[in-house]
């Protein structure tokens, strides 16, 4: 192949040189960020929760009377017996809040009193001696709550947290050398310590923002039952009575007392409406995203078709004339094939810097991650075969030219 | 002349449907994407209150001390303590402080379902600072705050749902067993981003639905349904009493100065709360205060996602990339014509008449992107929802607005991409055309 | 009319310079019928094209009814092209896009005329080649004979001054071309001044004068003796 009369024609059609290669760059910059964004944002989604998600749904029960205390307690007692008595049901639990719920309560976590700045941030759950087997969580130290354990508080109340159980990453985070079991820490603002008697496997915070990320998998359980304007219960169904149990639930609670509301919208939410909702902006972002890759390099192709089309219209005679002085129809594929290659590496340099330079810029912009240049590499290969493959076309349609246009006048 | 030249642009849109095909469908997608995420960018970062923007002022003062505080910066509310004493100094032409509340509501007649309702506890200049508007009746007055009155203002949704949008001014309601009068109903009122409330992340929430006033509301324990921000100050106490007293913020406040002296005397104001309130031993620091104004807020807050920031930016990428293809498309089917401008330009056509000619055909390929651009924006107001959450994707409507950018960003870009085509077709010698036969 | 005295065009490309027209003499009076004969390559077509103010020239002085041109910008250039000048092609020419009216409409739609006077001149240029029928049809639907017709029509709309014809009769057959050049001397007759370019001695015979161009000048047919191997050469091509 000679490259020589290729450079040729292609200083002939600067313009369109340059057009195809701007575009090739501009595509290689935006895909290879917008599929980096993509991966980024199903690597978030795809976190797992230590969650048994699978038959879970939670409820949310406001108090329509915000009676007493004392009032809330027995009936959130109650509630639980109504709703563990249920056939569809295998196990329920009260709770302030639960894994991906988005907000919550969290606290700093100190390993001494005097501490001026905290050692980690945790999600803080109010729990039973049942929310593990809700929640389908395992141990992997130490022991449960025991029932007799389990105390009652309203918000603004001391802390019921002298004995603790927390997840498997605060413990890691606050004694990454040795057990956390048995240790002291800190997790309400006061001088208070708490015990830690039990170590969850992964189990995830409630926090989802991505400001939470070093403390996404910190959780604290405190043996109370939270005294709150609400409460949610975590309710787990046996296995493949979901829908029944999700509907049976909440006419159980309302039949031991309709002095409270269950929002119809989402105050029965299975785990995985938890889920979608939690990362719904991640998943649209992804869509969005690939959305967007796959028309850009639909139309960088029909671009660089439409332009070789009328490359190829307008070099007709002189492509009859190579025919004619012997050009064989490889010949002229080969042209046309190289003549894009070059134009597409051309293009994919200057993109190959732009796509780095756009995600430096984001990087500073938006706290995103480096780009790995794994992606630039993809990139770069799969617009040079888009390139090829768009151009095939109209290459073999200027390989089937007749050596008989040489002869003719326009 | 343009008639004319749009005619032929027209007929020429006919004549090489591939070309145009790929340029029209460049353009739409190009300036459907575009549109898409431009009109959830301009919900999410449009001044909500835009004629009082720059006199509403949010105060903030350090009560955590430069080992607490985040990075220099104050929190990002009041501690009832402050909130209620610098309202209670009246020192600003208006000032309010609320919080958020979501009592149970119990409608009249005994079918009915007890529902929660959001709301604020506020103060009687909530009002008049923000331009709530009115269906029926008003706000309350000072005085009722100052008597602790169990008065209440209701939203135009409330009311339809509680009184089937009949004057209720004067009737009551009840909220967490405690009957409130209403004393006004709100027209329809929804300000985005919700600038005042930033602090417990409400700046896409749902509609404020009732408002009741402040000491009422703190009177009979309403607690907070918003954000609690304790820092990471020592123990604050145990039991309700020490954390209203306490040093945990909750409590947003704003205040009205109508011009920059009225804000330099609040600041200074402020400063001398604050170094009082260090000579009293409360705080062991220098004063450290804010008084930052809405889009000074909105930008402290960062209020505007960043996935709609970044998505705008792709889309605009995206546009550029299908201007590019534009200007490629537009420069091979203008030079295959290059026939017809030598002709026309023998037959006495001057080269500002060719531009015409082009720029217009130019345009009606714009116009055409445009329609479709428009069809794909419709349909993308739809699938919107897929891409955003639902209390941002909600915000995202096609008005009159949209459609007349829509149309003109394609017109106007795709004439713009042909400005280079045009310049290579007007350049095309009528000499040439005669050479070559 | 048309006066060009030691008119000189130079092509330059990087490695050389080509001489088109050299030391060019020539001056055609209202009214005449010119015939311009050459070989190929004298000259000819690149006459036409600066005669027709859709090139310019390197050197020398040309007058186009009583205006030096070479100093008018192109705007005026494109004006003088549209009112006192009608070209007609060897290859027509026509835009395919646009049907015969259309055609026809072009250099009016450039003189700013109103519509009803551009519809009546274009019926009345169309009529008079025997095409007011054909208004609707494209180009595609004509034969060639009346392609070129519409061309004539086309450059008769404007009442121009001045015909230049490049092998107006070259892409046709000889029935067609005897039709064509009737039409040319009737619009002879009229009063409009022709200048035809054409290598085709037996229709350069039926102008008033006959011009021949070699090696990009004028040169006097009766006395130089290039003329007679020229002129033989180019019956034996064409013969």
């Amino acid at each position: 192949m000679q490259i020589k009369p290729i450079l040729a024609a292609m200083r002939h059609h600067k313009a369109g040189t340059v057009l195809i290669a701007l575009q090739i760059a501009l595509t290689l910059a935006i895909v290879c960020n917008a599929l980096f964004i993509i991966q980024q944002r199903t690597a978030r989604v795809s976190r797992p929760s230590g969650v048994e998600e699978t038959d879970l749904f939670v409820i949310r029960s406001d108090w329509a009377d915000k009676s007493d205390p004392r009032r809330i307690d027995a009936q959130m007692q109650a509630d639980l017996i109504a709703l563990r008595q249920l056939g569809s049901v295998q196990e329920a639990s009260s709770t302030n809040s639960f894994p991906l719920r988005g907000t919550g309560w969290d606290n700093f976590i100190k390993l001494q009193p005097d501490q001026v700045k905290m050692t980690t941030d945790a999600a803080i759950f109010f729990a039973d001696e049942r929310t593990l087997a809700a929640l389908g969580t395992r141990l992997v130290a130490g022991r449960n709550f025991t029932a007799g354990e389990i105390g009652a508080q309203q918000p603004r109340d001391a802390l019921h947290s002298a004995q603790v159980i927390i997840s498997k990453a605060l413990a890691e985070r606050l004694f990454p050398q040795g057990s956390a079991l048995g240790k002291t820490i800190y997790v309400s603002m006061g001088r208070t310590p708490s015990t830690v008697i039990g170590i969850t496997d992964t189990l995830q915070a409630h926090m989802t923002g991505s400001w939470a990320n070093p403390y996404a998998y910190n959780a604290v359980l405190i043996p109370a039952r939270l005294l709150n304007d609400y409460t949610y219960y975590l309710v787990r169904a046996r296995p493949g009575q979901l829908a029944a149990a999700m509907r049976d639930a909440p006419k159980a609670l309302y039949a031991q007392s309709r002095m409270r509301i269950i929002n119809a919208k989402d105050g029965v939410m299975s785990f995985a409406q938890v889920r979608r909702r939690a990362y719904e902006r991640d998943v649209g972002m992804a869509i969005l995203m690939g959305i967007i890759s796959v028309v850009l390099l639909a139309i960088t192709a029909a671009g660089i078709v439409g332009l070789t089309s009328f490359w190829v219209g307008q070099r007709r005679k002189q492509i009859g004339v190579r025919r004619a002085l012997g050009a064989t129809r490889g010949d002229i594929l080969g042209h046309f094939l190289t003549e894009n290659l070059l134009i597409g590496i051309g293009g994919v340099l200057i993109g190959a810097v732009l796509a780095v330079g756009i995600n430096l810029w984001m990087v500073a912009q938006f706290e995103m991650a480096r780009l790995s240049l794994a992606y630039v590499v993809a990139g770069v290969v799969a617009l040079l075969l888009l390139g090829q493959g768009a151009v095939l076309a109209p290459a073999l349609r200027a390989s089937r030219v007749s050596p008989v246009e040489a002869t003719r006048s326009v | 002349m343009f008639a004319y030249y749009l005619q032929l642009g027209l007929r020429s849109l006919r004549r090489s449907p591939m070309l145009t095909a790929l340029m029209v469908m460049a353009v739409g997608f190009g300036v459907a994407a575009s549109m898409i995420t431009w009109s959830v960018f301009r919900a999410v970062s449009g001044d909500p209150i835009p004629g009082k923007s720059a006199q509403l002022y949010t105060v903030l003062i350090d009560n955590r001390g430069p080992q607490y505080n985040d990075n220099g910066e104050p929190p990002e509310a009041l501690t009832y303590t402050d909130a209620t004493a610098l309202v209670a100094a009246g020192k600003a032409a208006h000032q309010t402080l609320f919080y958020n509340v979501a009592p149970s509501v119990l409608p009249e007649g005994n079918q009915s379902l007890p529902f929660i309702a959001n709301g604020y506890a506020t103060n009687a200049d909530f009002f008049g600072m923000f331009d709530v508007p009115f269906e029926y009746g008003g706000g309350w007055h000072a005085s009722d705050d100052a008597g602790r009155a169990a008065v209440a203002v209701i939203s135009h949704e409330l009311n339809q749902q509680l009184f089937g949008g009949a004057d209720s001014v004067g009737r009551e309601i009840t909220m967490d067993r405690h009957t409130y009068r209403i004393v006004g109903v709100a027209a329809h009122w929804d300000p985005k981003p919700r600038f005042f409330d930033l602090f417990s992340g409400n700046a896409f929430g749902d509609p404020v639905q009732l408002y009741l006033p402040f000491a009422r509301a703190v009177d009979v324990q309403m607690d907070t349904a918003g954000r609690n921000n304790c820092g990471s100050n020592a123990d604050f106490g145990v039991g309700r009493d020490a954390w209203l007293h306490g040093e945990c913020v909750w409590v947003p406040m704003w205040v009205e100065l109508p011009d920059p002296a009225a804000a330099k005397g609040y600041r200074e104001f402020l400063t001398n709360y604050a170094a009082e309130q260090q000579r009293a031993g409360r705080f062991h620091w220098a004063p450290n205060v804010r008084l930052r104004d809405v889009n000074d807020w909105l930008d402290h807050m960062r209020v505007v996602p960043p996935e709609s920031r970044i998505s705008l930016m792709v889309a605009l990428g995206f546009f550029v990339i299908c201007l590019v293809n534009t200007i490629g498309l537009l420069l091979a089917k203008f030079m295959r014509r290059a026939a017809e401008i030598g002709v026309r330009r023998a037959l006495g056509a001057p080269r500002l008449e060719i531009y015409h000619q082009f720029l217009v055909e130019a345009g009606t390929v714009g116009l055409a992107g445009g329609v479709l651009g428009l069809l794909l924006t419709a349909l993308g107001m739809f699938g919107v929802g897929l891409l955003f959450e639902p209390e941002i994707a909600r915000l995202a409507h096609l008005d009159l607005s949209l459609v007349a950018t829509t149309l003109l960003v394609a017109i106007v870009a795709t004439v713009l991409a042909a400005f280079y085509p045009t310049w290579r077709a007007a350049r095309v010698q009528p000499a040439w055309q005669l050479k070559s036969n | 009319m048309l006066k060009m005295t030691h008119l000189s065009k130079v092509y330059r490309t990087e490695v050389v310079e080509t001489y088109a027209l050299r030391d060019f003499n020539i001056n055609v009076k209202e009214g005449e019928f010119v015939a311009v004969t050459g070989p190929s390559g004298s000259g000819k077509t690149t006459f036409l094209t600066i005669a027709g103010l859709l090139e310019t020239f390197t050197g020398g002085e040309y007058h186009l009814d009583g205006v030096e041109v070479s100093k008018l910008d192109d705007n005026a250039r494109s004006k003088i092209r549209n009112e006192k000048i009608g070209f007609i092609f060897q290859a027509f020419n026509l835009i395919p896009d646009l049907n015969v009216f259309d055609n026809v409409e072009v250099p009016l739609r450039y003189r700013g005329m109103k519509s009803a006077e551009r519809k009546q001149r274009i019926m009345e240029a169309l009529e008079r080649v025997g095409l007011a029928s054909r208004a609707k049809h494209y180009p595609a639907e004509l034969s060639g004979g009346q392609q070129q017709r519409v061309a004539i029509a086309r450059a008769l709309a404007g009442s121009p001054r001045l015909l230049l014809a490049d092998e107006p009769t070259g892409n046709l057959d000889t029935q067609m071309a005897r039709g064509v050049m009737e039409l040319l001397e009737e619009i002879h007759r009229e009063g409009a001044t022709i200048v035809m370019v054409t290598h085709d001695p037996e229709l350069a015979a039926r102008a008033q004068r006959n011009v021949h161009i070699i090696d990009g000048q004028v040169v006097d047919l009766s006395e130089d003796p290039r003329f007679h191997a020229a002129h033989a050469a180019a019956d034996q091509a064409h013969g």
